[in-house]
């Protein structure tokens, strides 16, 4: 895994990926790495495919805030669509966490009257084609411990931070803190962040 | 505690997108006037200056024009200004820009212009640096968060220097790239300082007074290299016979490669791009067998590479780069591509699913009021006794031109900012005789659609204008249109109403109507495409993702699912994304999507959409 990370993040527009985004690059600020992103953002990208790119040095500087085709160590997902959009980007032994929620395009819904659309075979994909087991986010219980799904993207931070051991958990609220602003999504978010935390361990105890 | 990056003290070390990098650079340059036209990817500029407070003007203006010569007409006063726009905006502001390189500046003008290589969200990909040969103005451009302000001060400072306007040209991936950034002192805004009557210098009525201004821009230019040396916009980095001339992002692509492979390899960095520093180009490319030139979209330095051969003694040496067709002329470059032109490297084959993912571009919010909109008008076409292929609808600049794909498949065309009214005149007068439907968006219909509304008045074109008002610039994230009372920074204005502009042109009928009302806005729709004249119908009702972060939404709504039949009908109609089909074939809700606008509710013939709340 070398001394430069690379993280896709991929979700739908509107779910928080670039605030996931932009509290990864934070952190990576507080903790003294290297950080480098790259985002497509600005025009109607709500709802449409939102894929951001956040680059840490340890020791030493990244300097392209994007990379290429499986070169991606983590790839954390809003969504299981985008996922698998973006699987190409996973490399050998890349980690990859990912929330359940699906959000089909307008096109999928256009063509089901043709045919049932079936989104387990999404999750089927992902298995297959990641080497190591994924860590999967229910995002059901992200709405029960936080009270909403817009704090997913914490959730899957959570179990990132956990896997990884790159930030404390202090400097993780400290970025929440930069980013998020209100003191309610503040809340929610580090209930998400815990609940995350606990499922990679699990996870991991497990393994 | 929101850290502010804009009040944070000299030294700090924060992580910055490059947008807001710029924003602080203004401050650290003294800049007293920002001023510009959302466009991504450059709007983030002045959004971060609205938020350092009343101590700047930083505010949007109408257009780009507009902006520009505002910014002009603070400069000659001496004081700083900095305008930004997205690429096709310089264009929009061209008039001026090449009009203020024959007057020059007394006070620091640093005109940003973010061009978008992909393109990722801009209608070309248009390559800004030719402005620097065409109206002869300097160009930097800096490849990181960090240069993204520190050119921002060195702008300003060459700009008062040489007393030409300077352009600083971004790409997507500088302004939108979070990375570290040292912070530097702020400086006391630059305010008006003194004006002095000179017409041979600010009035181009005196041809004889515009021929020396030439020759005086002339000689200002030949003096940037000079002049910019102790700035350090250029940099050289090893010593290897292998060259790499590059630029922008270009660079920190190759710098990726370059550490990767601990190679000898001398990189060559641009930062002033126009006009070509020749001296340090000649004196830095010595003893080279070789020059890649890497950078993205046009061969603008390879072409000026190639052309100073001689003066650079390379007559003898082989220079590579886009013109022989290593580099590719379009789309962005990225890191894989930079390496294999540099390295000869293959791009490793990628493993690619079984799996076909559908695509997914941006559709229209749930609860856009442009839905409904559009839906009336396709209504209004088949009401009026057309058929919805034998009536064109001309489209603009904006969210709705995302009416576009299915299921609406709605607008026809969508060119440039205000160009579904002209384009619609030029079709009528050219002899199309079925009716022709125009749809603009507020902001855009302020930014460049009166002037083709008077010219359809005045000229009798018969036409049906809808003016799309949700009273906000949508697409780039929700700024302030001449319509608000007061701007983002609380700076009390007085409203444009826009029924007043189109009264005050002269338009046979106005009506305003709230597209929520569908088959109201339907009805009307029909019935003034059967008038003769220019007919204009206001839509007006606030755009859905706007009011909801104000006052949150009016409800939301959900399906029996006993009651479904699986019809489709409401996806069909409205194709948002609020709703999807299960696995069993019925439609779902996304509850947390859901605005409550109830239009997919109208269309389920089984009443299977209901309330939720």
């Amino acid at each position: 895994m070398g001394n430069r990370i690379n993280i896709l993040i991929s979700s739908v527009g509107g779910q928080g990926g670039l605030s996931l985004s932009r509290m990864i690059a934070v952190a990576s600020g507080i903790s003294g790495y290297s950080v480098a992103t790259g985002e497509t953002l600005g025009m109607a990208q709500r709802f449409g495919s939102v894929k951001s790119f956040v680059r840490i040095g340890l020791g030493e500087k990244v300097y392209s805030p994007v990379f290429s085709l499986r070169e991606a160590d983590y790839l954390l997902c809003l969504e299981l669509i985008e996922c698998t959009r973006n699987l190409g980007y996973l490399r050998e032994n890349g980690r990859t966490i990912a929330s359940l929620e699906v959000k089909p395009p307008i096109s999928m819904s256009l063509e089901a009257s043709k045919s049932k659309p079936n989104y387990s075979q999404y999750i089927e994909t992902l298995k297959s084609f990641a080497s190591n087991e994924i860590i999967f986010i229910d995002p059901d219980e992200v709405r029960r411990a936080a009270g909403t799904i817009k704090a997913v993207n914490a959730a899957i931070l959570g179990a990132f931070v956990s896997i990884s051991n790159l930030f404390e958990d202090k400097v993780i609220l400290e970025s929440m803190r930069e980013v998020l602003g209100s003191e309610k999504a503040i809340e929610s978010s580090r209930k998400a962040y815990e609940l995350g935390k606990s499922l990679a361990k699990n996870k991991q105890s497990l393994a | 505690m929101e850290l502010n990056p804009l009040k944070m003290s000299k030294g700090i070390r924060v992580a910055l997108m490059g947008n807001e990098a710029i924003a602080r650079g203004a401050l650290e340059a003294g800049v007293a006037l920002a001023v510009g036209y959302p466009g991504t990817p450059s709007s983030e500029v002045i959004e971060t200056l609205q938020r350092y407070g009343s101590e700047i003007y930083a505010e949007w203006a109408v257009n780009e024009k507009v902006a520009l010569e505002i910014g002009i007409g603070a400069s000659i006063g001496g004081a700083r200004s900095l305008v930004t726009m997205k690429g096709p905006g310089l264009n929009i502001a061209s008039d001026p820009l090449l009009s203020a390189a024959y007057s020059g500046v007394d006070g620091g003008l640093l005109i940003l212009v973010a061009d978008d290589p992909g393109p990722i969200t801009t209608q070309t990909e248009q390559d800004s640096r030719w402005y620097g040969p065409l109206a002869k103005l300097p160009i930097i451009s800096p490849s990181n968060s960090q240069e993204a302000k520190d050119f921002t001060v060195k702008g300003i400072e060459l700009s008062e220097r040489l007393q030409l306007p300077i352009i600083l040209r971004t790409t997507t991936r500088v302004n939108h790239s979070i990375g570290e950034v040292i912070l530097g002192d702020r400086k006391i805004p630059k305010r008006y300082q003194k004006f002095e009557k000179n017409p041979e210098r600010f009035v181009r009525a005196g041809m004889s007074w515009n021929f020396e201004r030439h020759k005086w821009l002339d000689s200002r230019l030949k003096e940037t290299e000079k002049i910019s040396e102790d700035l350090f916009l250029n940099s050289l980095e090893g010593d290897g016979r292998k060259c790499i001339v590059t630029e922008g992002i270009g660079y920190q692509y190759v710098k990726e490669s370059v550490s990767m492979e601990n190679r000898d390899i001398r990189i060559i960095k641009l930062g002033l791009v126009f006009p070509p520093p020749l001296n340090f180009l000649a004196r830095s490319l010595e003893g080279c067998n070789e020059v890649l030139v890497v950078e993205e979209l046009d061969p603008f330095l390879e072409l000026t590479i190639r052309s100073y051969a001689k003066e650079l003694n390379l007559l003898n040496v082989k220079i590579k780069g886009k013109i022989d067709g290593f580099l590719p002329l379009e789309g962005e470059l990225s890191p894989e591509i930079v390496r294999s032109f540099i390295f000869g490297k293959k791009e490793e084959d990628v493993m690619k699913t079984e799996l076909h993912v559908p695509s997914r571009p941006p559709p229209l919010c749930p609860g856009c009021p442009h839905r409904n909109s559009y839906l009336a008008i396709l209504t209004g076409i088949s009401k009026a006794g057309f058929k919805r292929k034998d009536v064109p609808i001309f489209g603009d600049i904006g969210c709705y031109a995302l009416s576009v794909y299915p299921p609406l498949s709605a607008i026809w065309t969508e060119h440039s900012m205000g160009a579904s009214i002209s384009m619609a005149i030029g079709m009528k007068l050219s002899g199309f005789d079925k009716p022709v439907i125009a749809t603009i968006g507020d902001s855009t219909f302020f930014h460049t659609g009166i002037p083709p509304l008077i010219e359809a008045v005045n000229k009798r074109v018969d036409m049906l204008v809808v003016i799309l008002d949700n009273s906000v610039i949508a697409m780039t994230g929700h700024q302030a249109t001449p319509s608000w009372s007061e701007t983002e920074t609380g700076r009390k204005t007085k409203e444009i109403k826009i029924e007043d502009v189109v009264r005050g042109i002269g338009v046979d009928e106005l009506r305003i109507i709230d597209p929520y009302n569908l088959d109201e806005m339907a009805s009307a729709v029909a019935e003034l495409l059967k008038k003769k004249g220019v007919n204009v119908l206001i839509a007006r009702a606030p755009c859905a993702i706007y009011e909801q972060r104000r006052k949150g939404r009016p409800g939301y709504y959900t399906v029996k699912e006993d009651l479904c039949t699986g019809c489709l009908a409401c996806i069909r109609a409205t194709g948002c994304p609020a709703l999807y089909v299960t696995e069993n074939g019925k439609v779902r809700i996304i509850e947390d999507d859901c605005y409550g606008c109830g239009l997919c509710a109208k269309y389920c013939p089984t009443d299977a959409i209901v309330r939720g709340d």
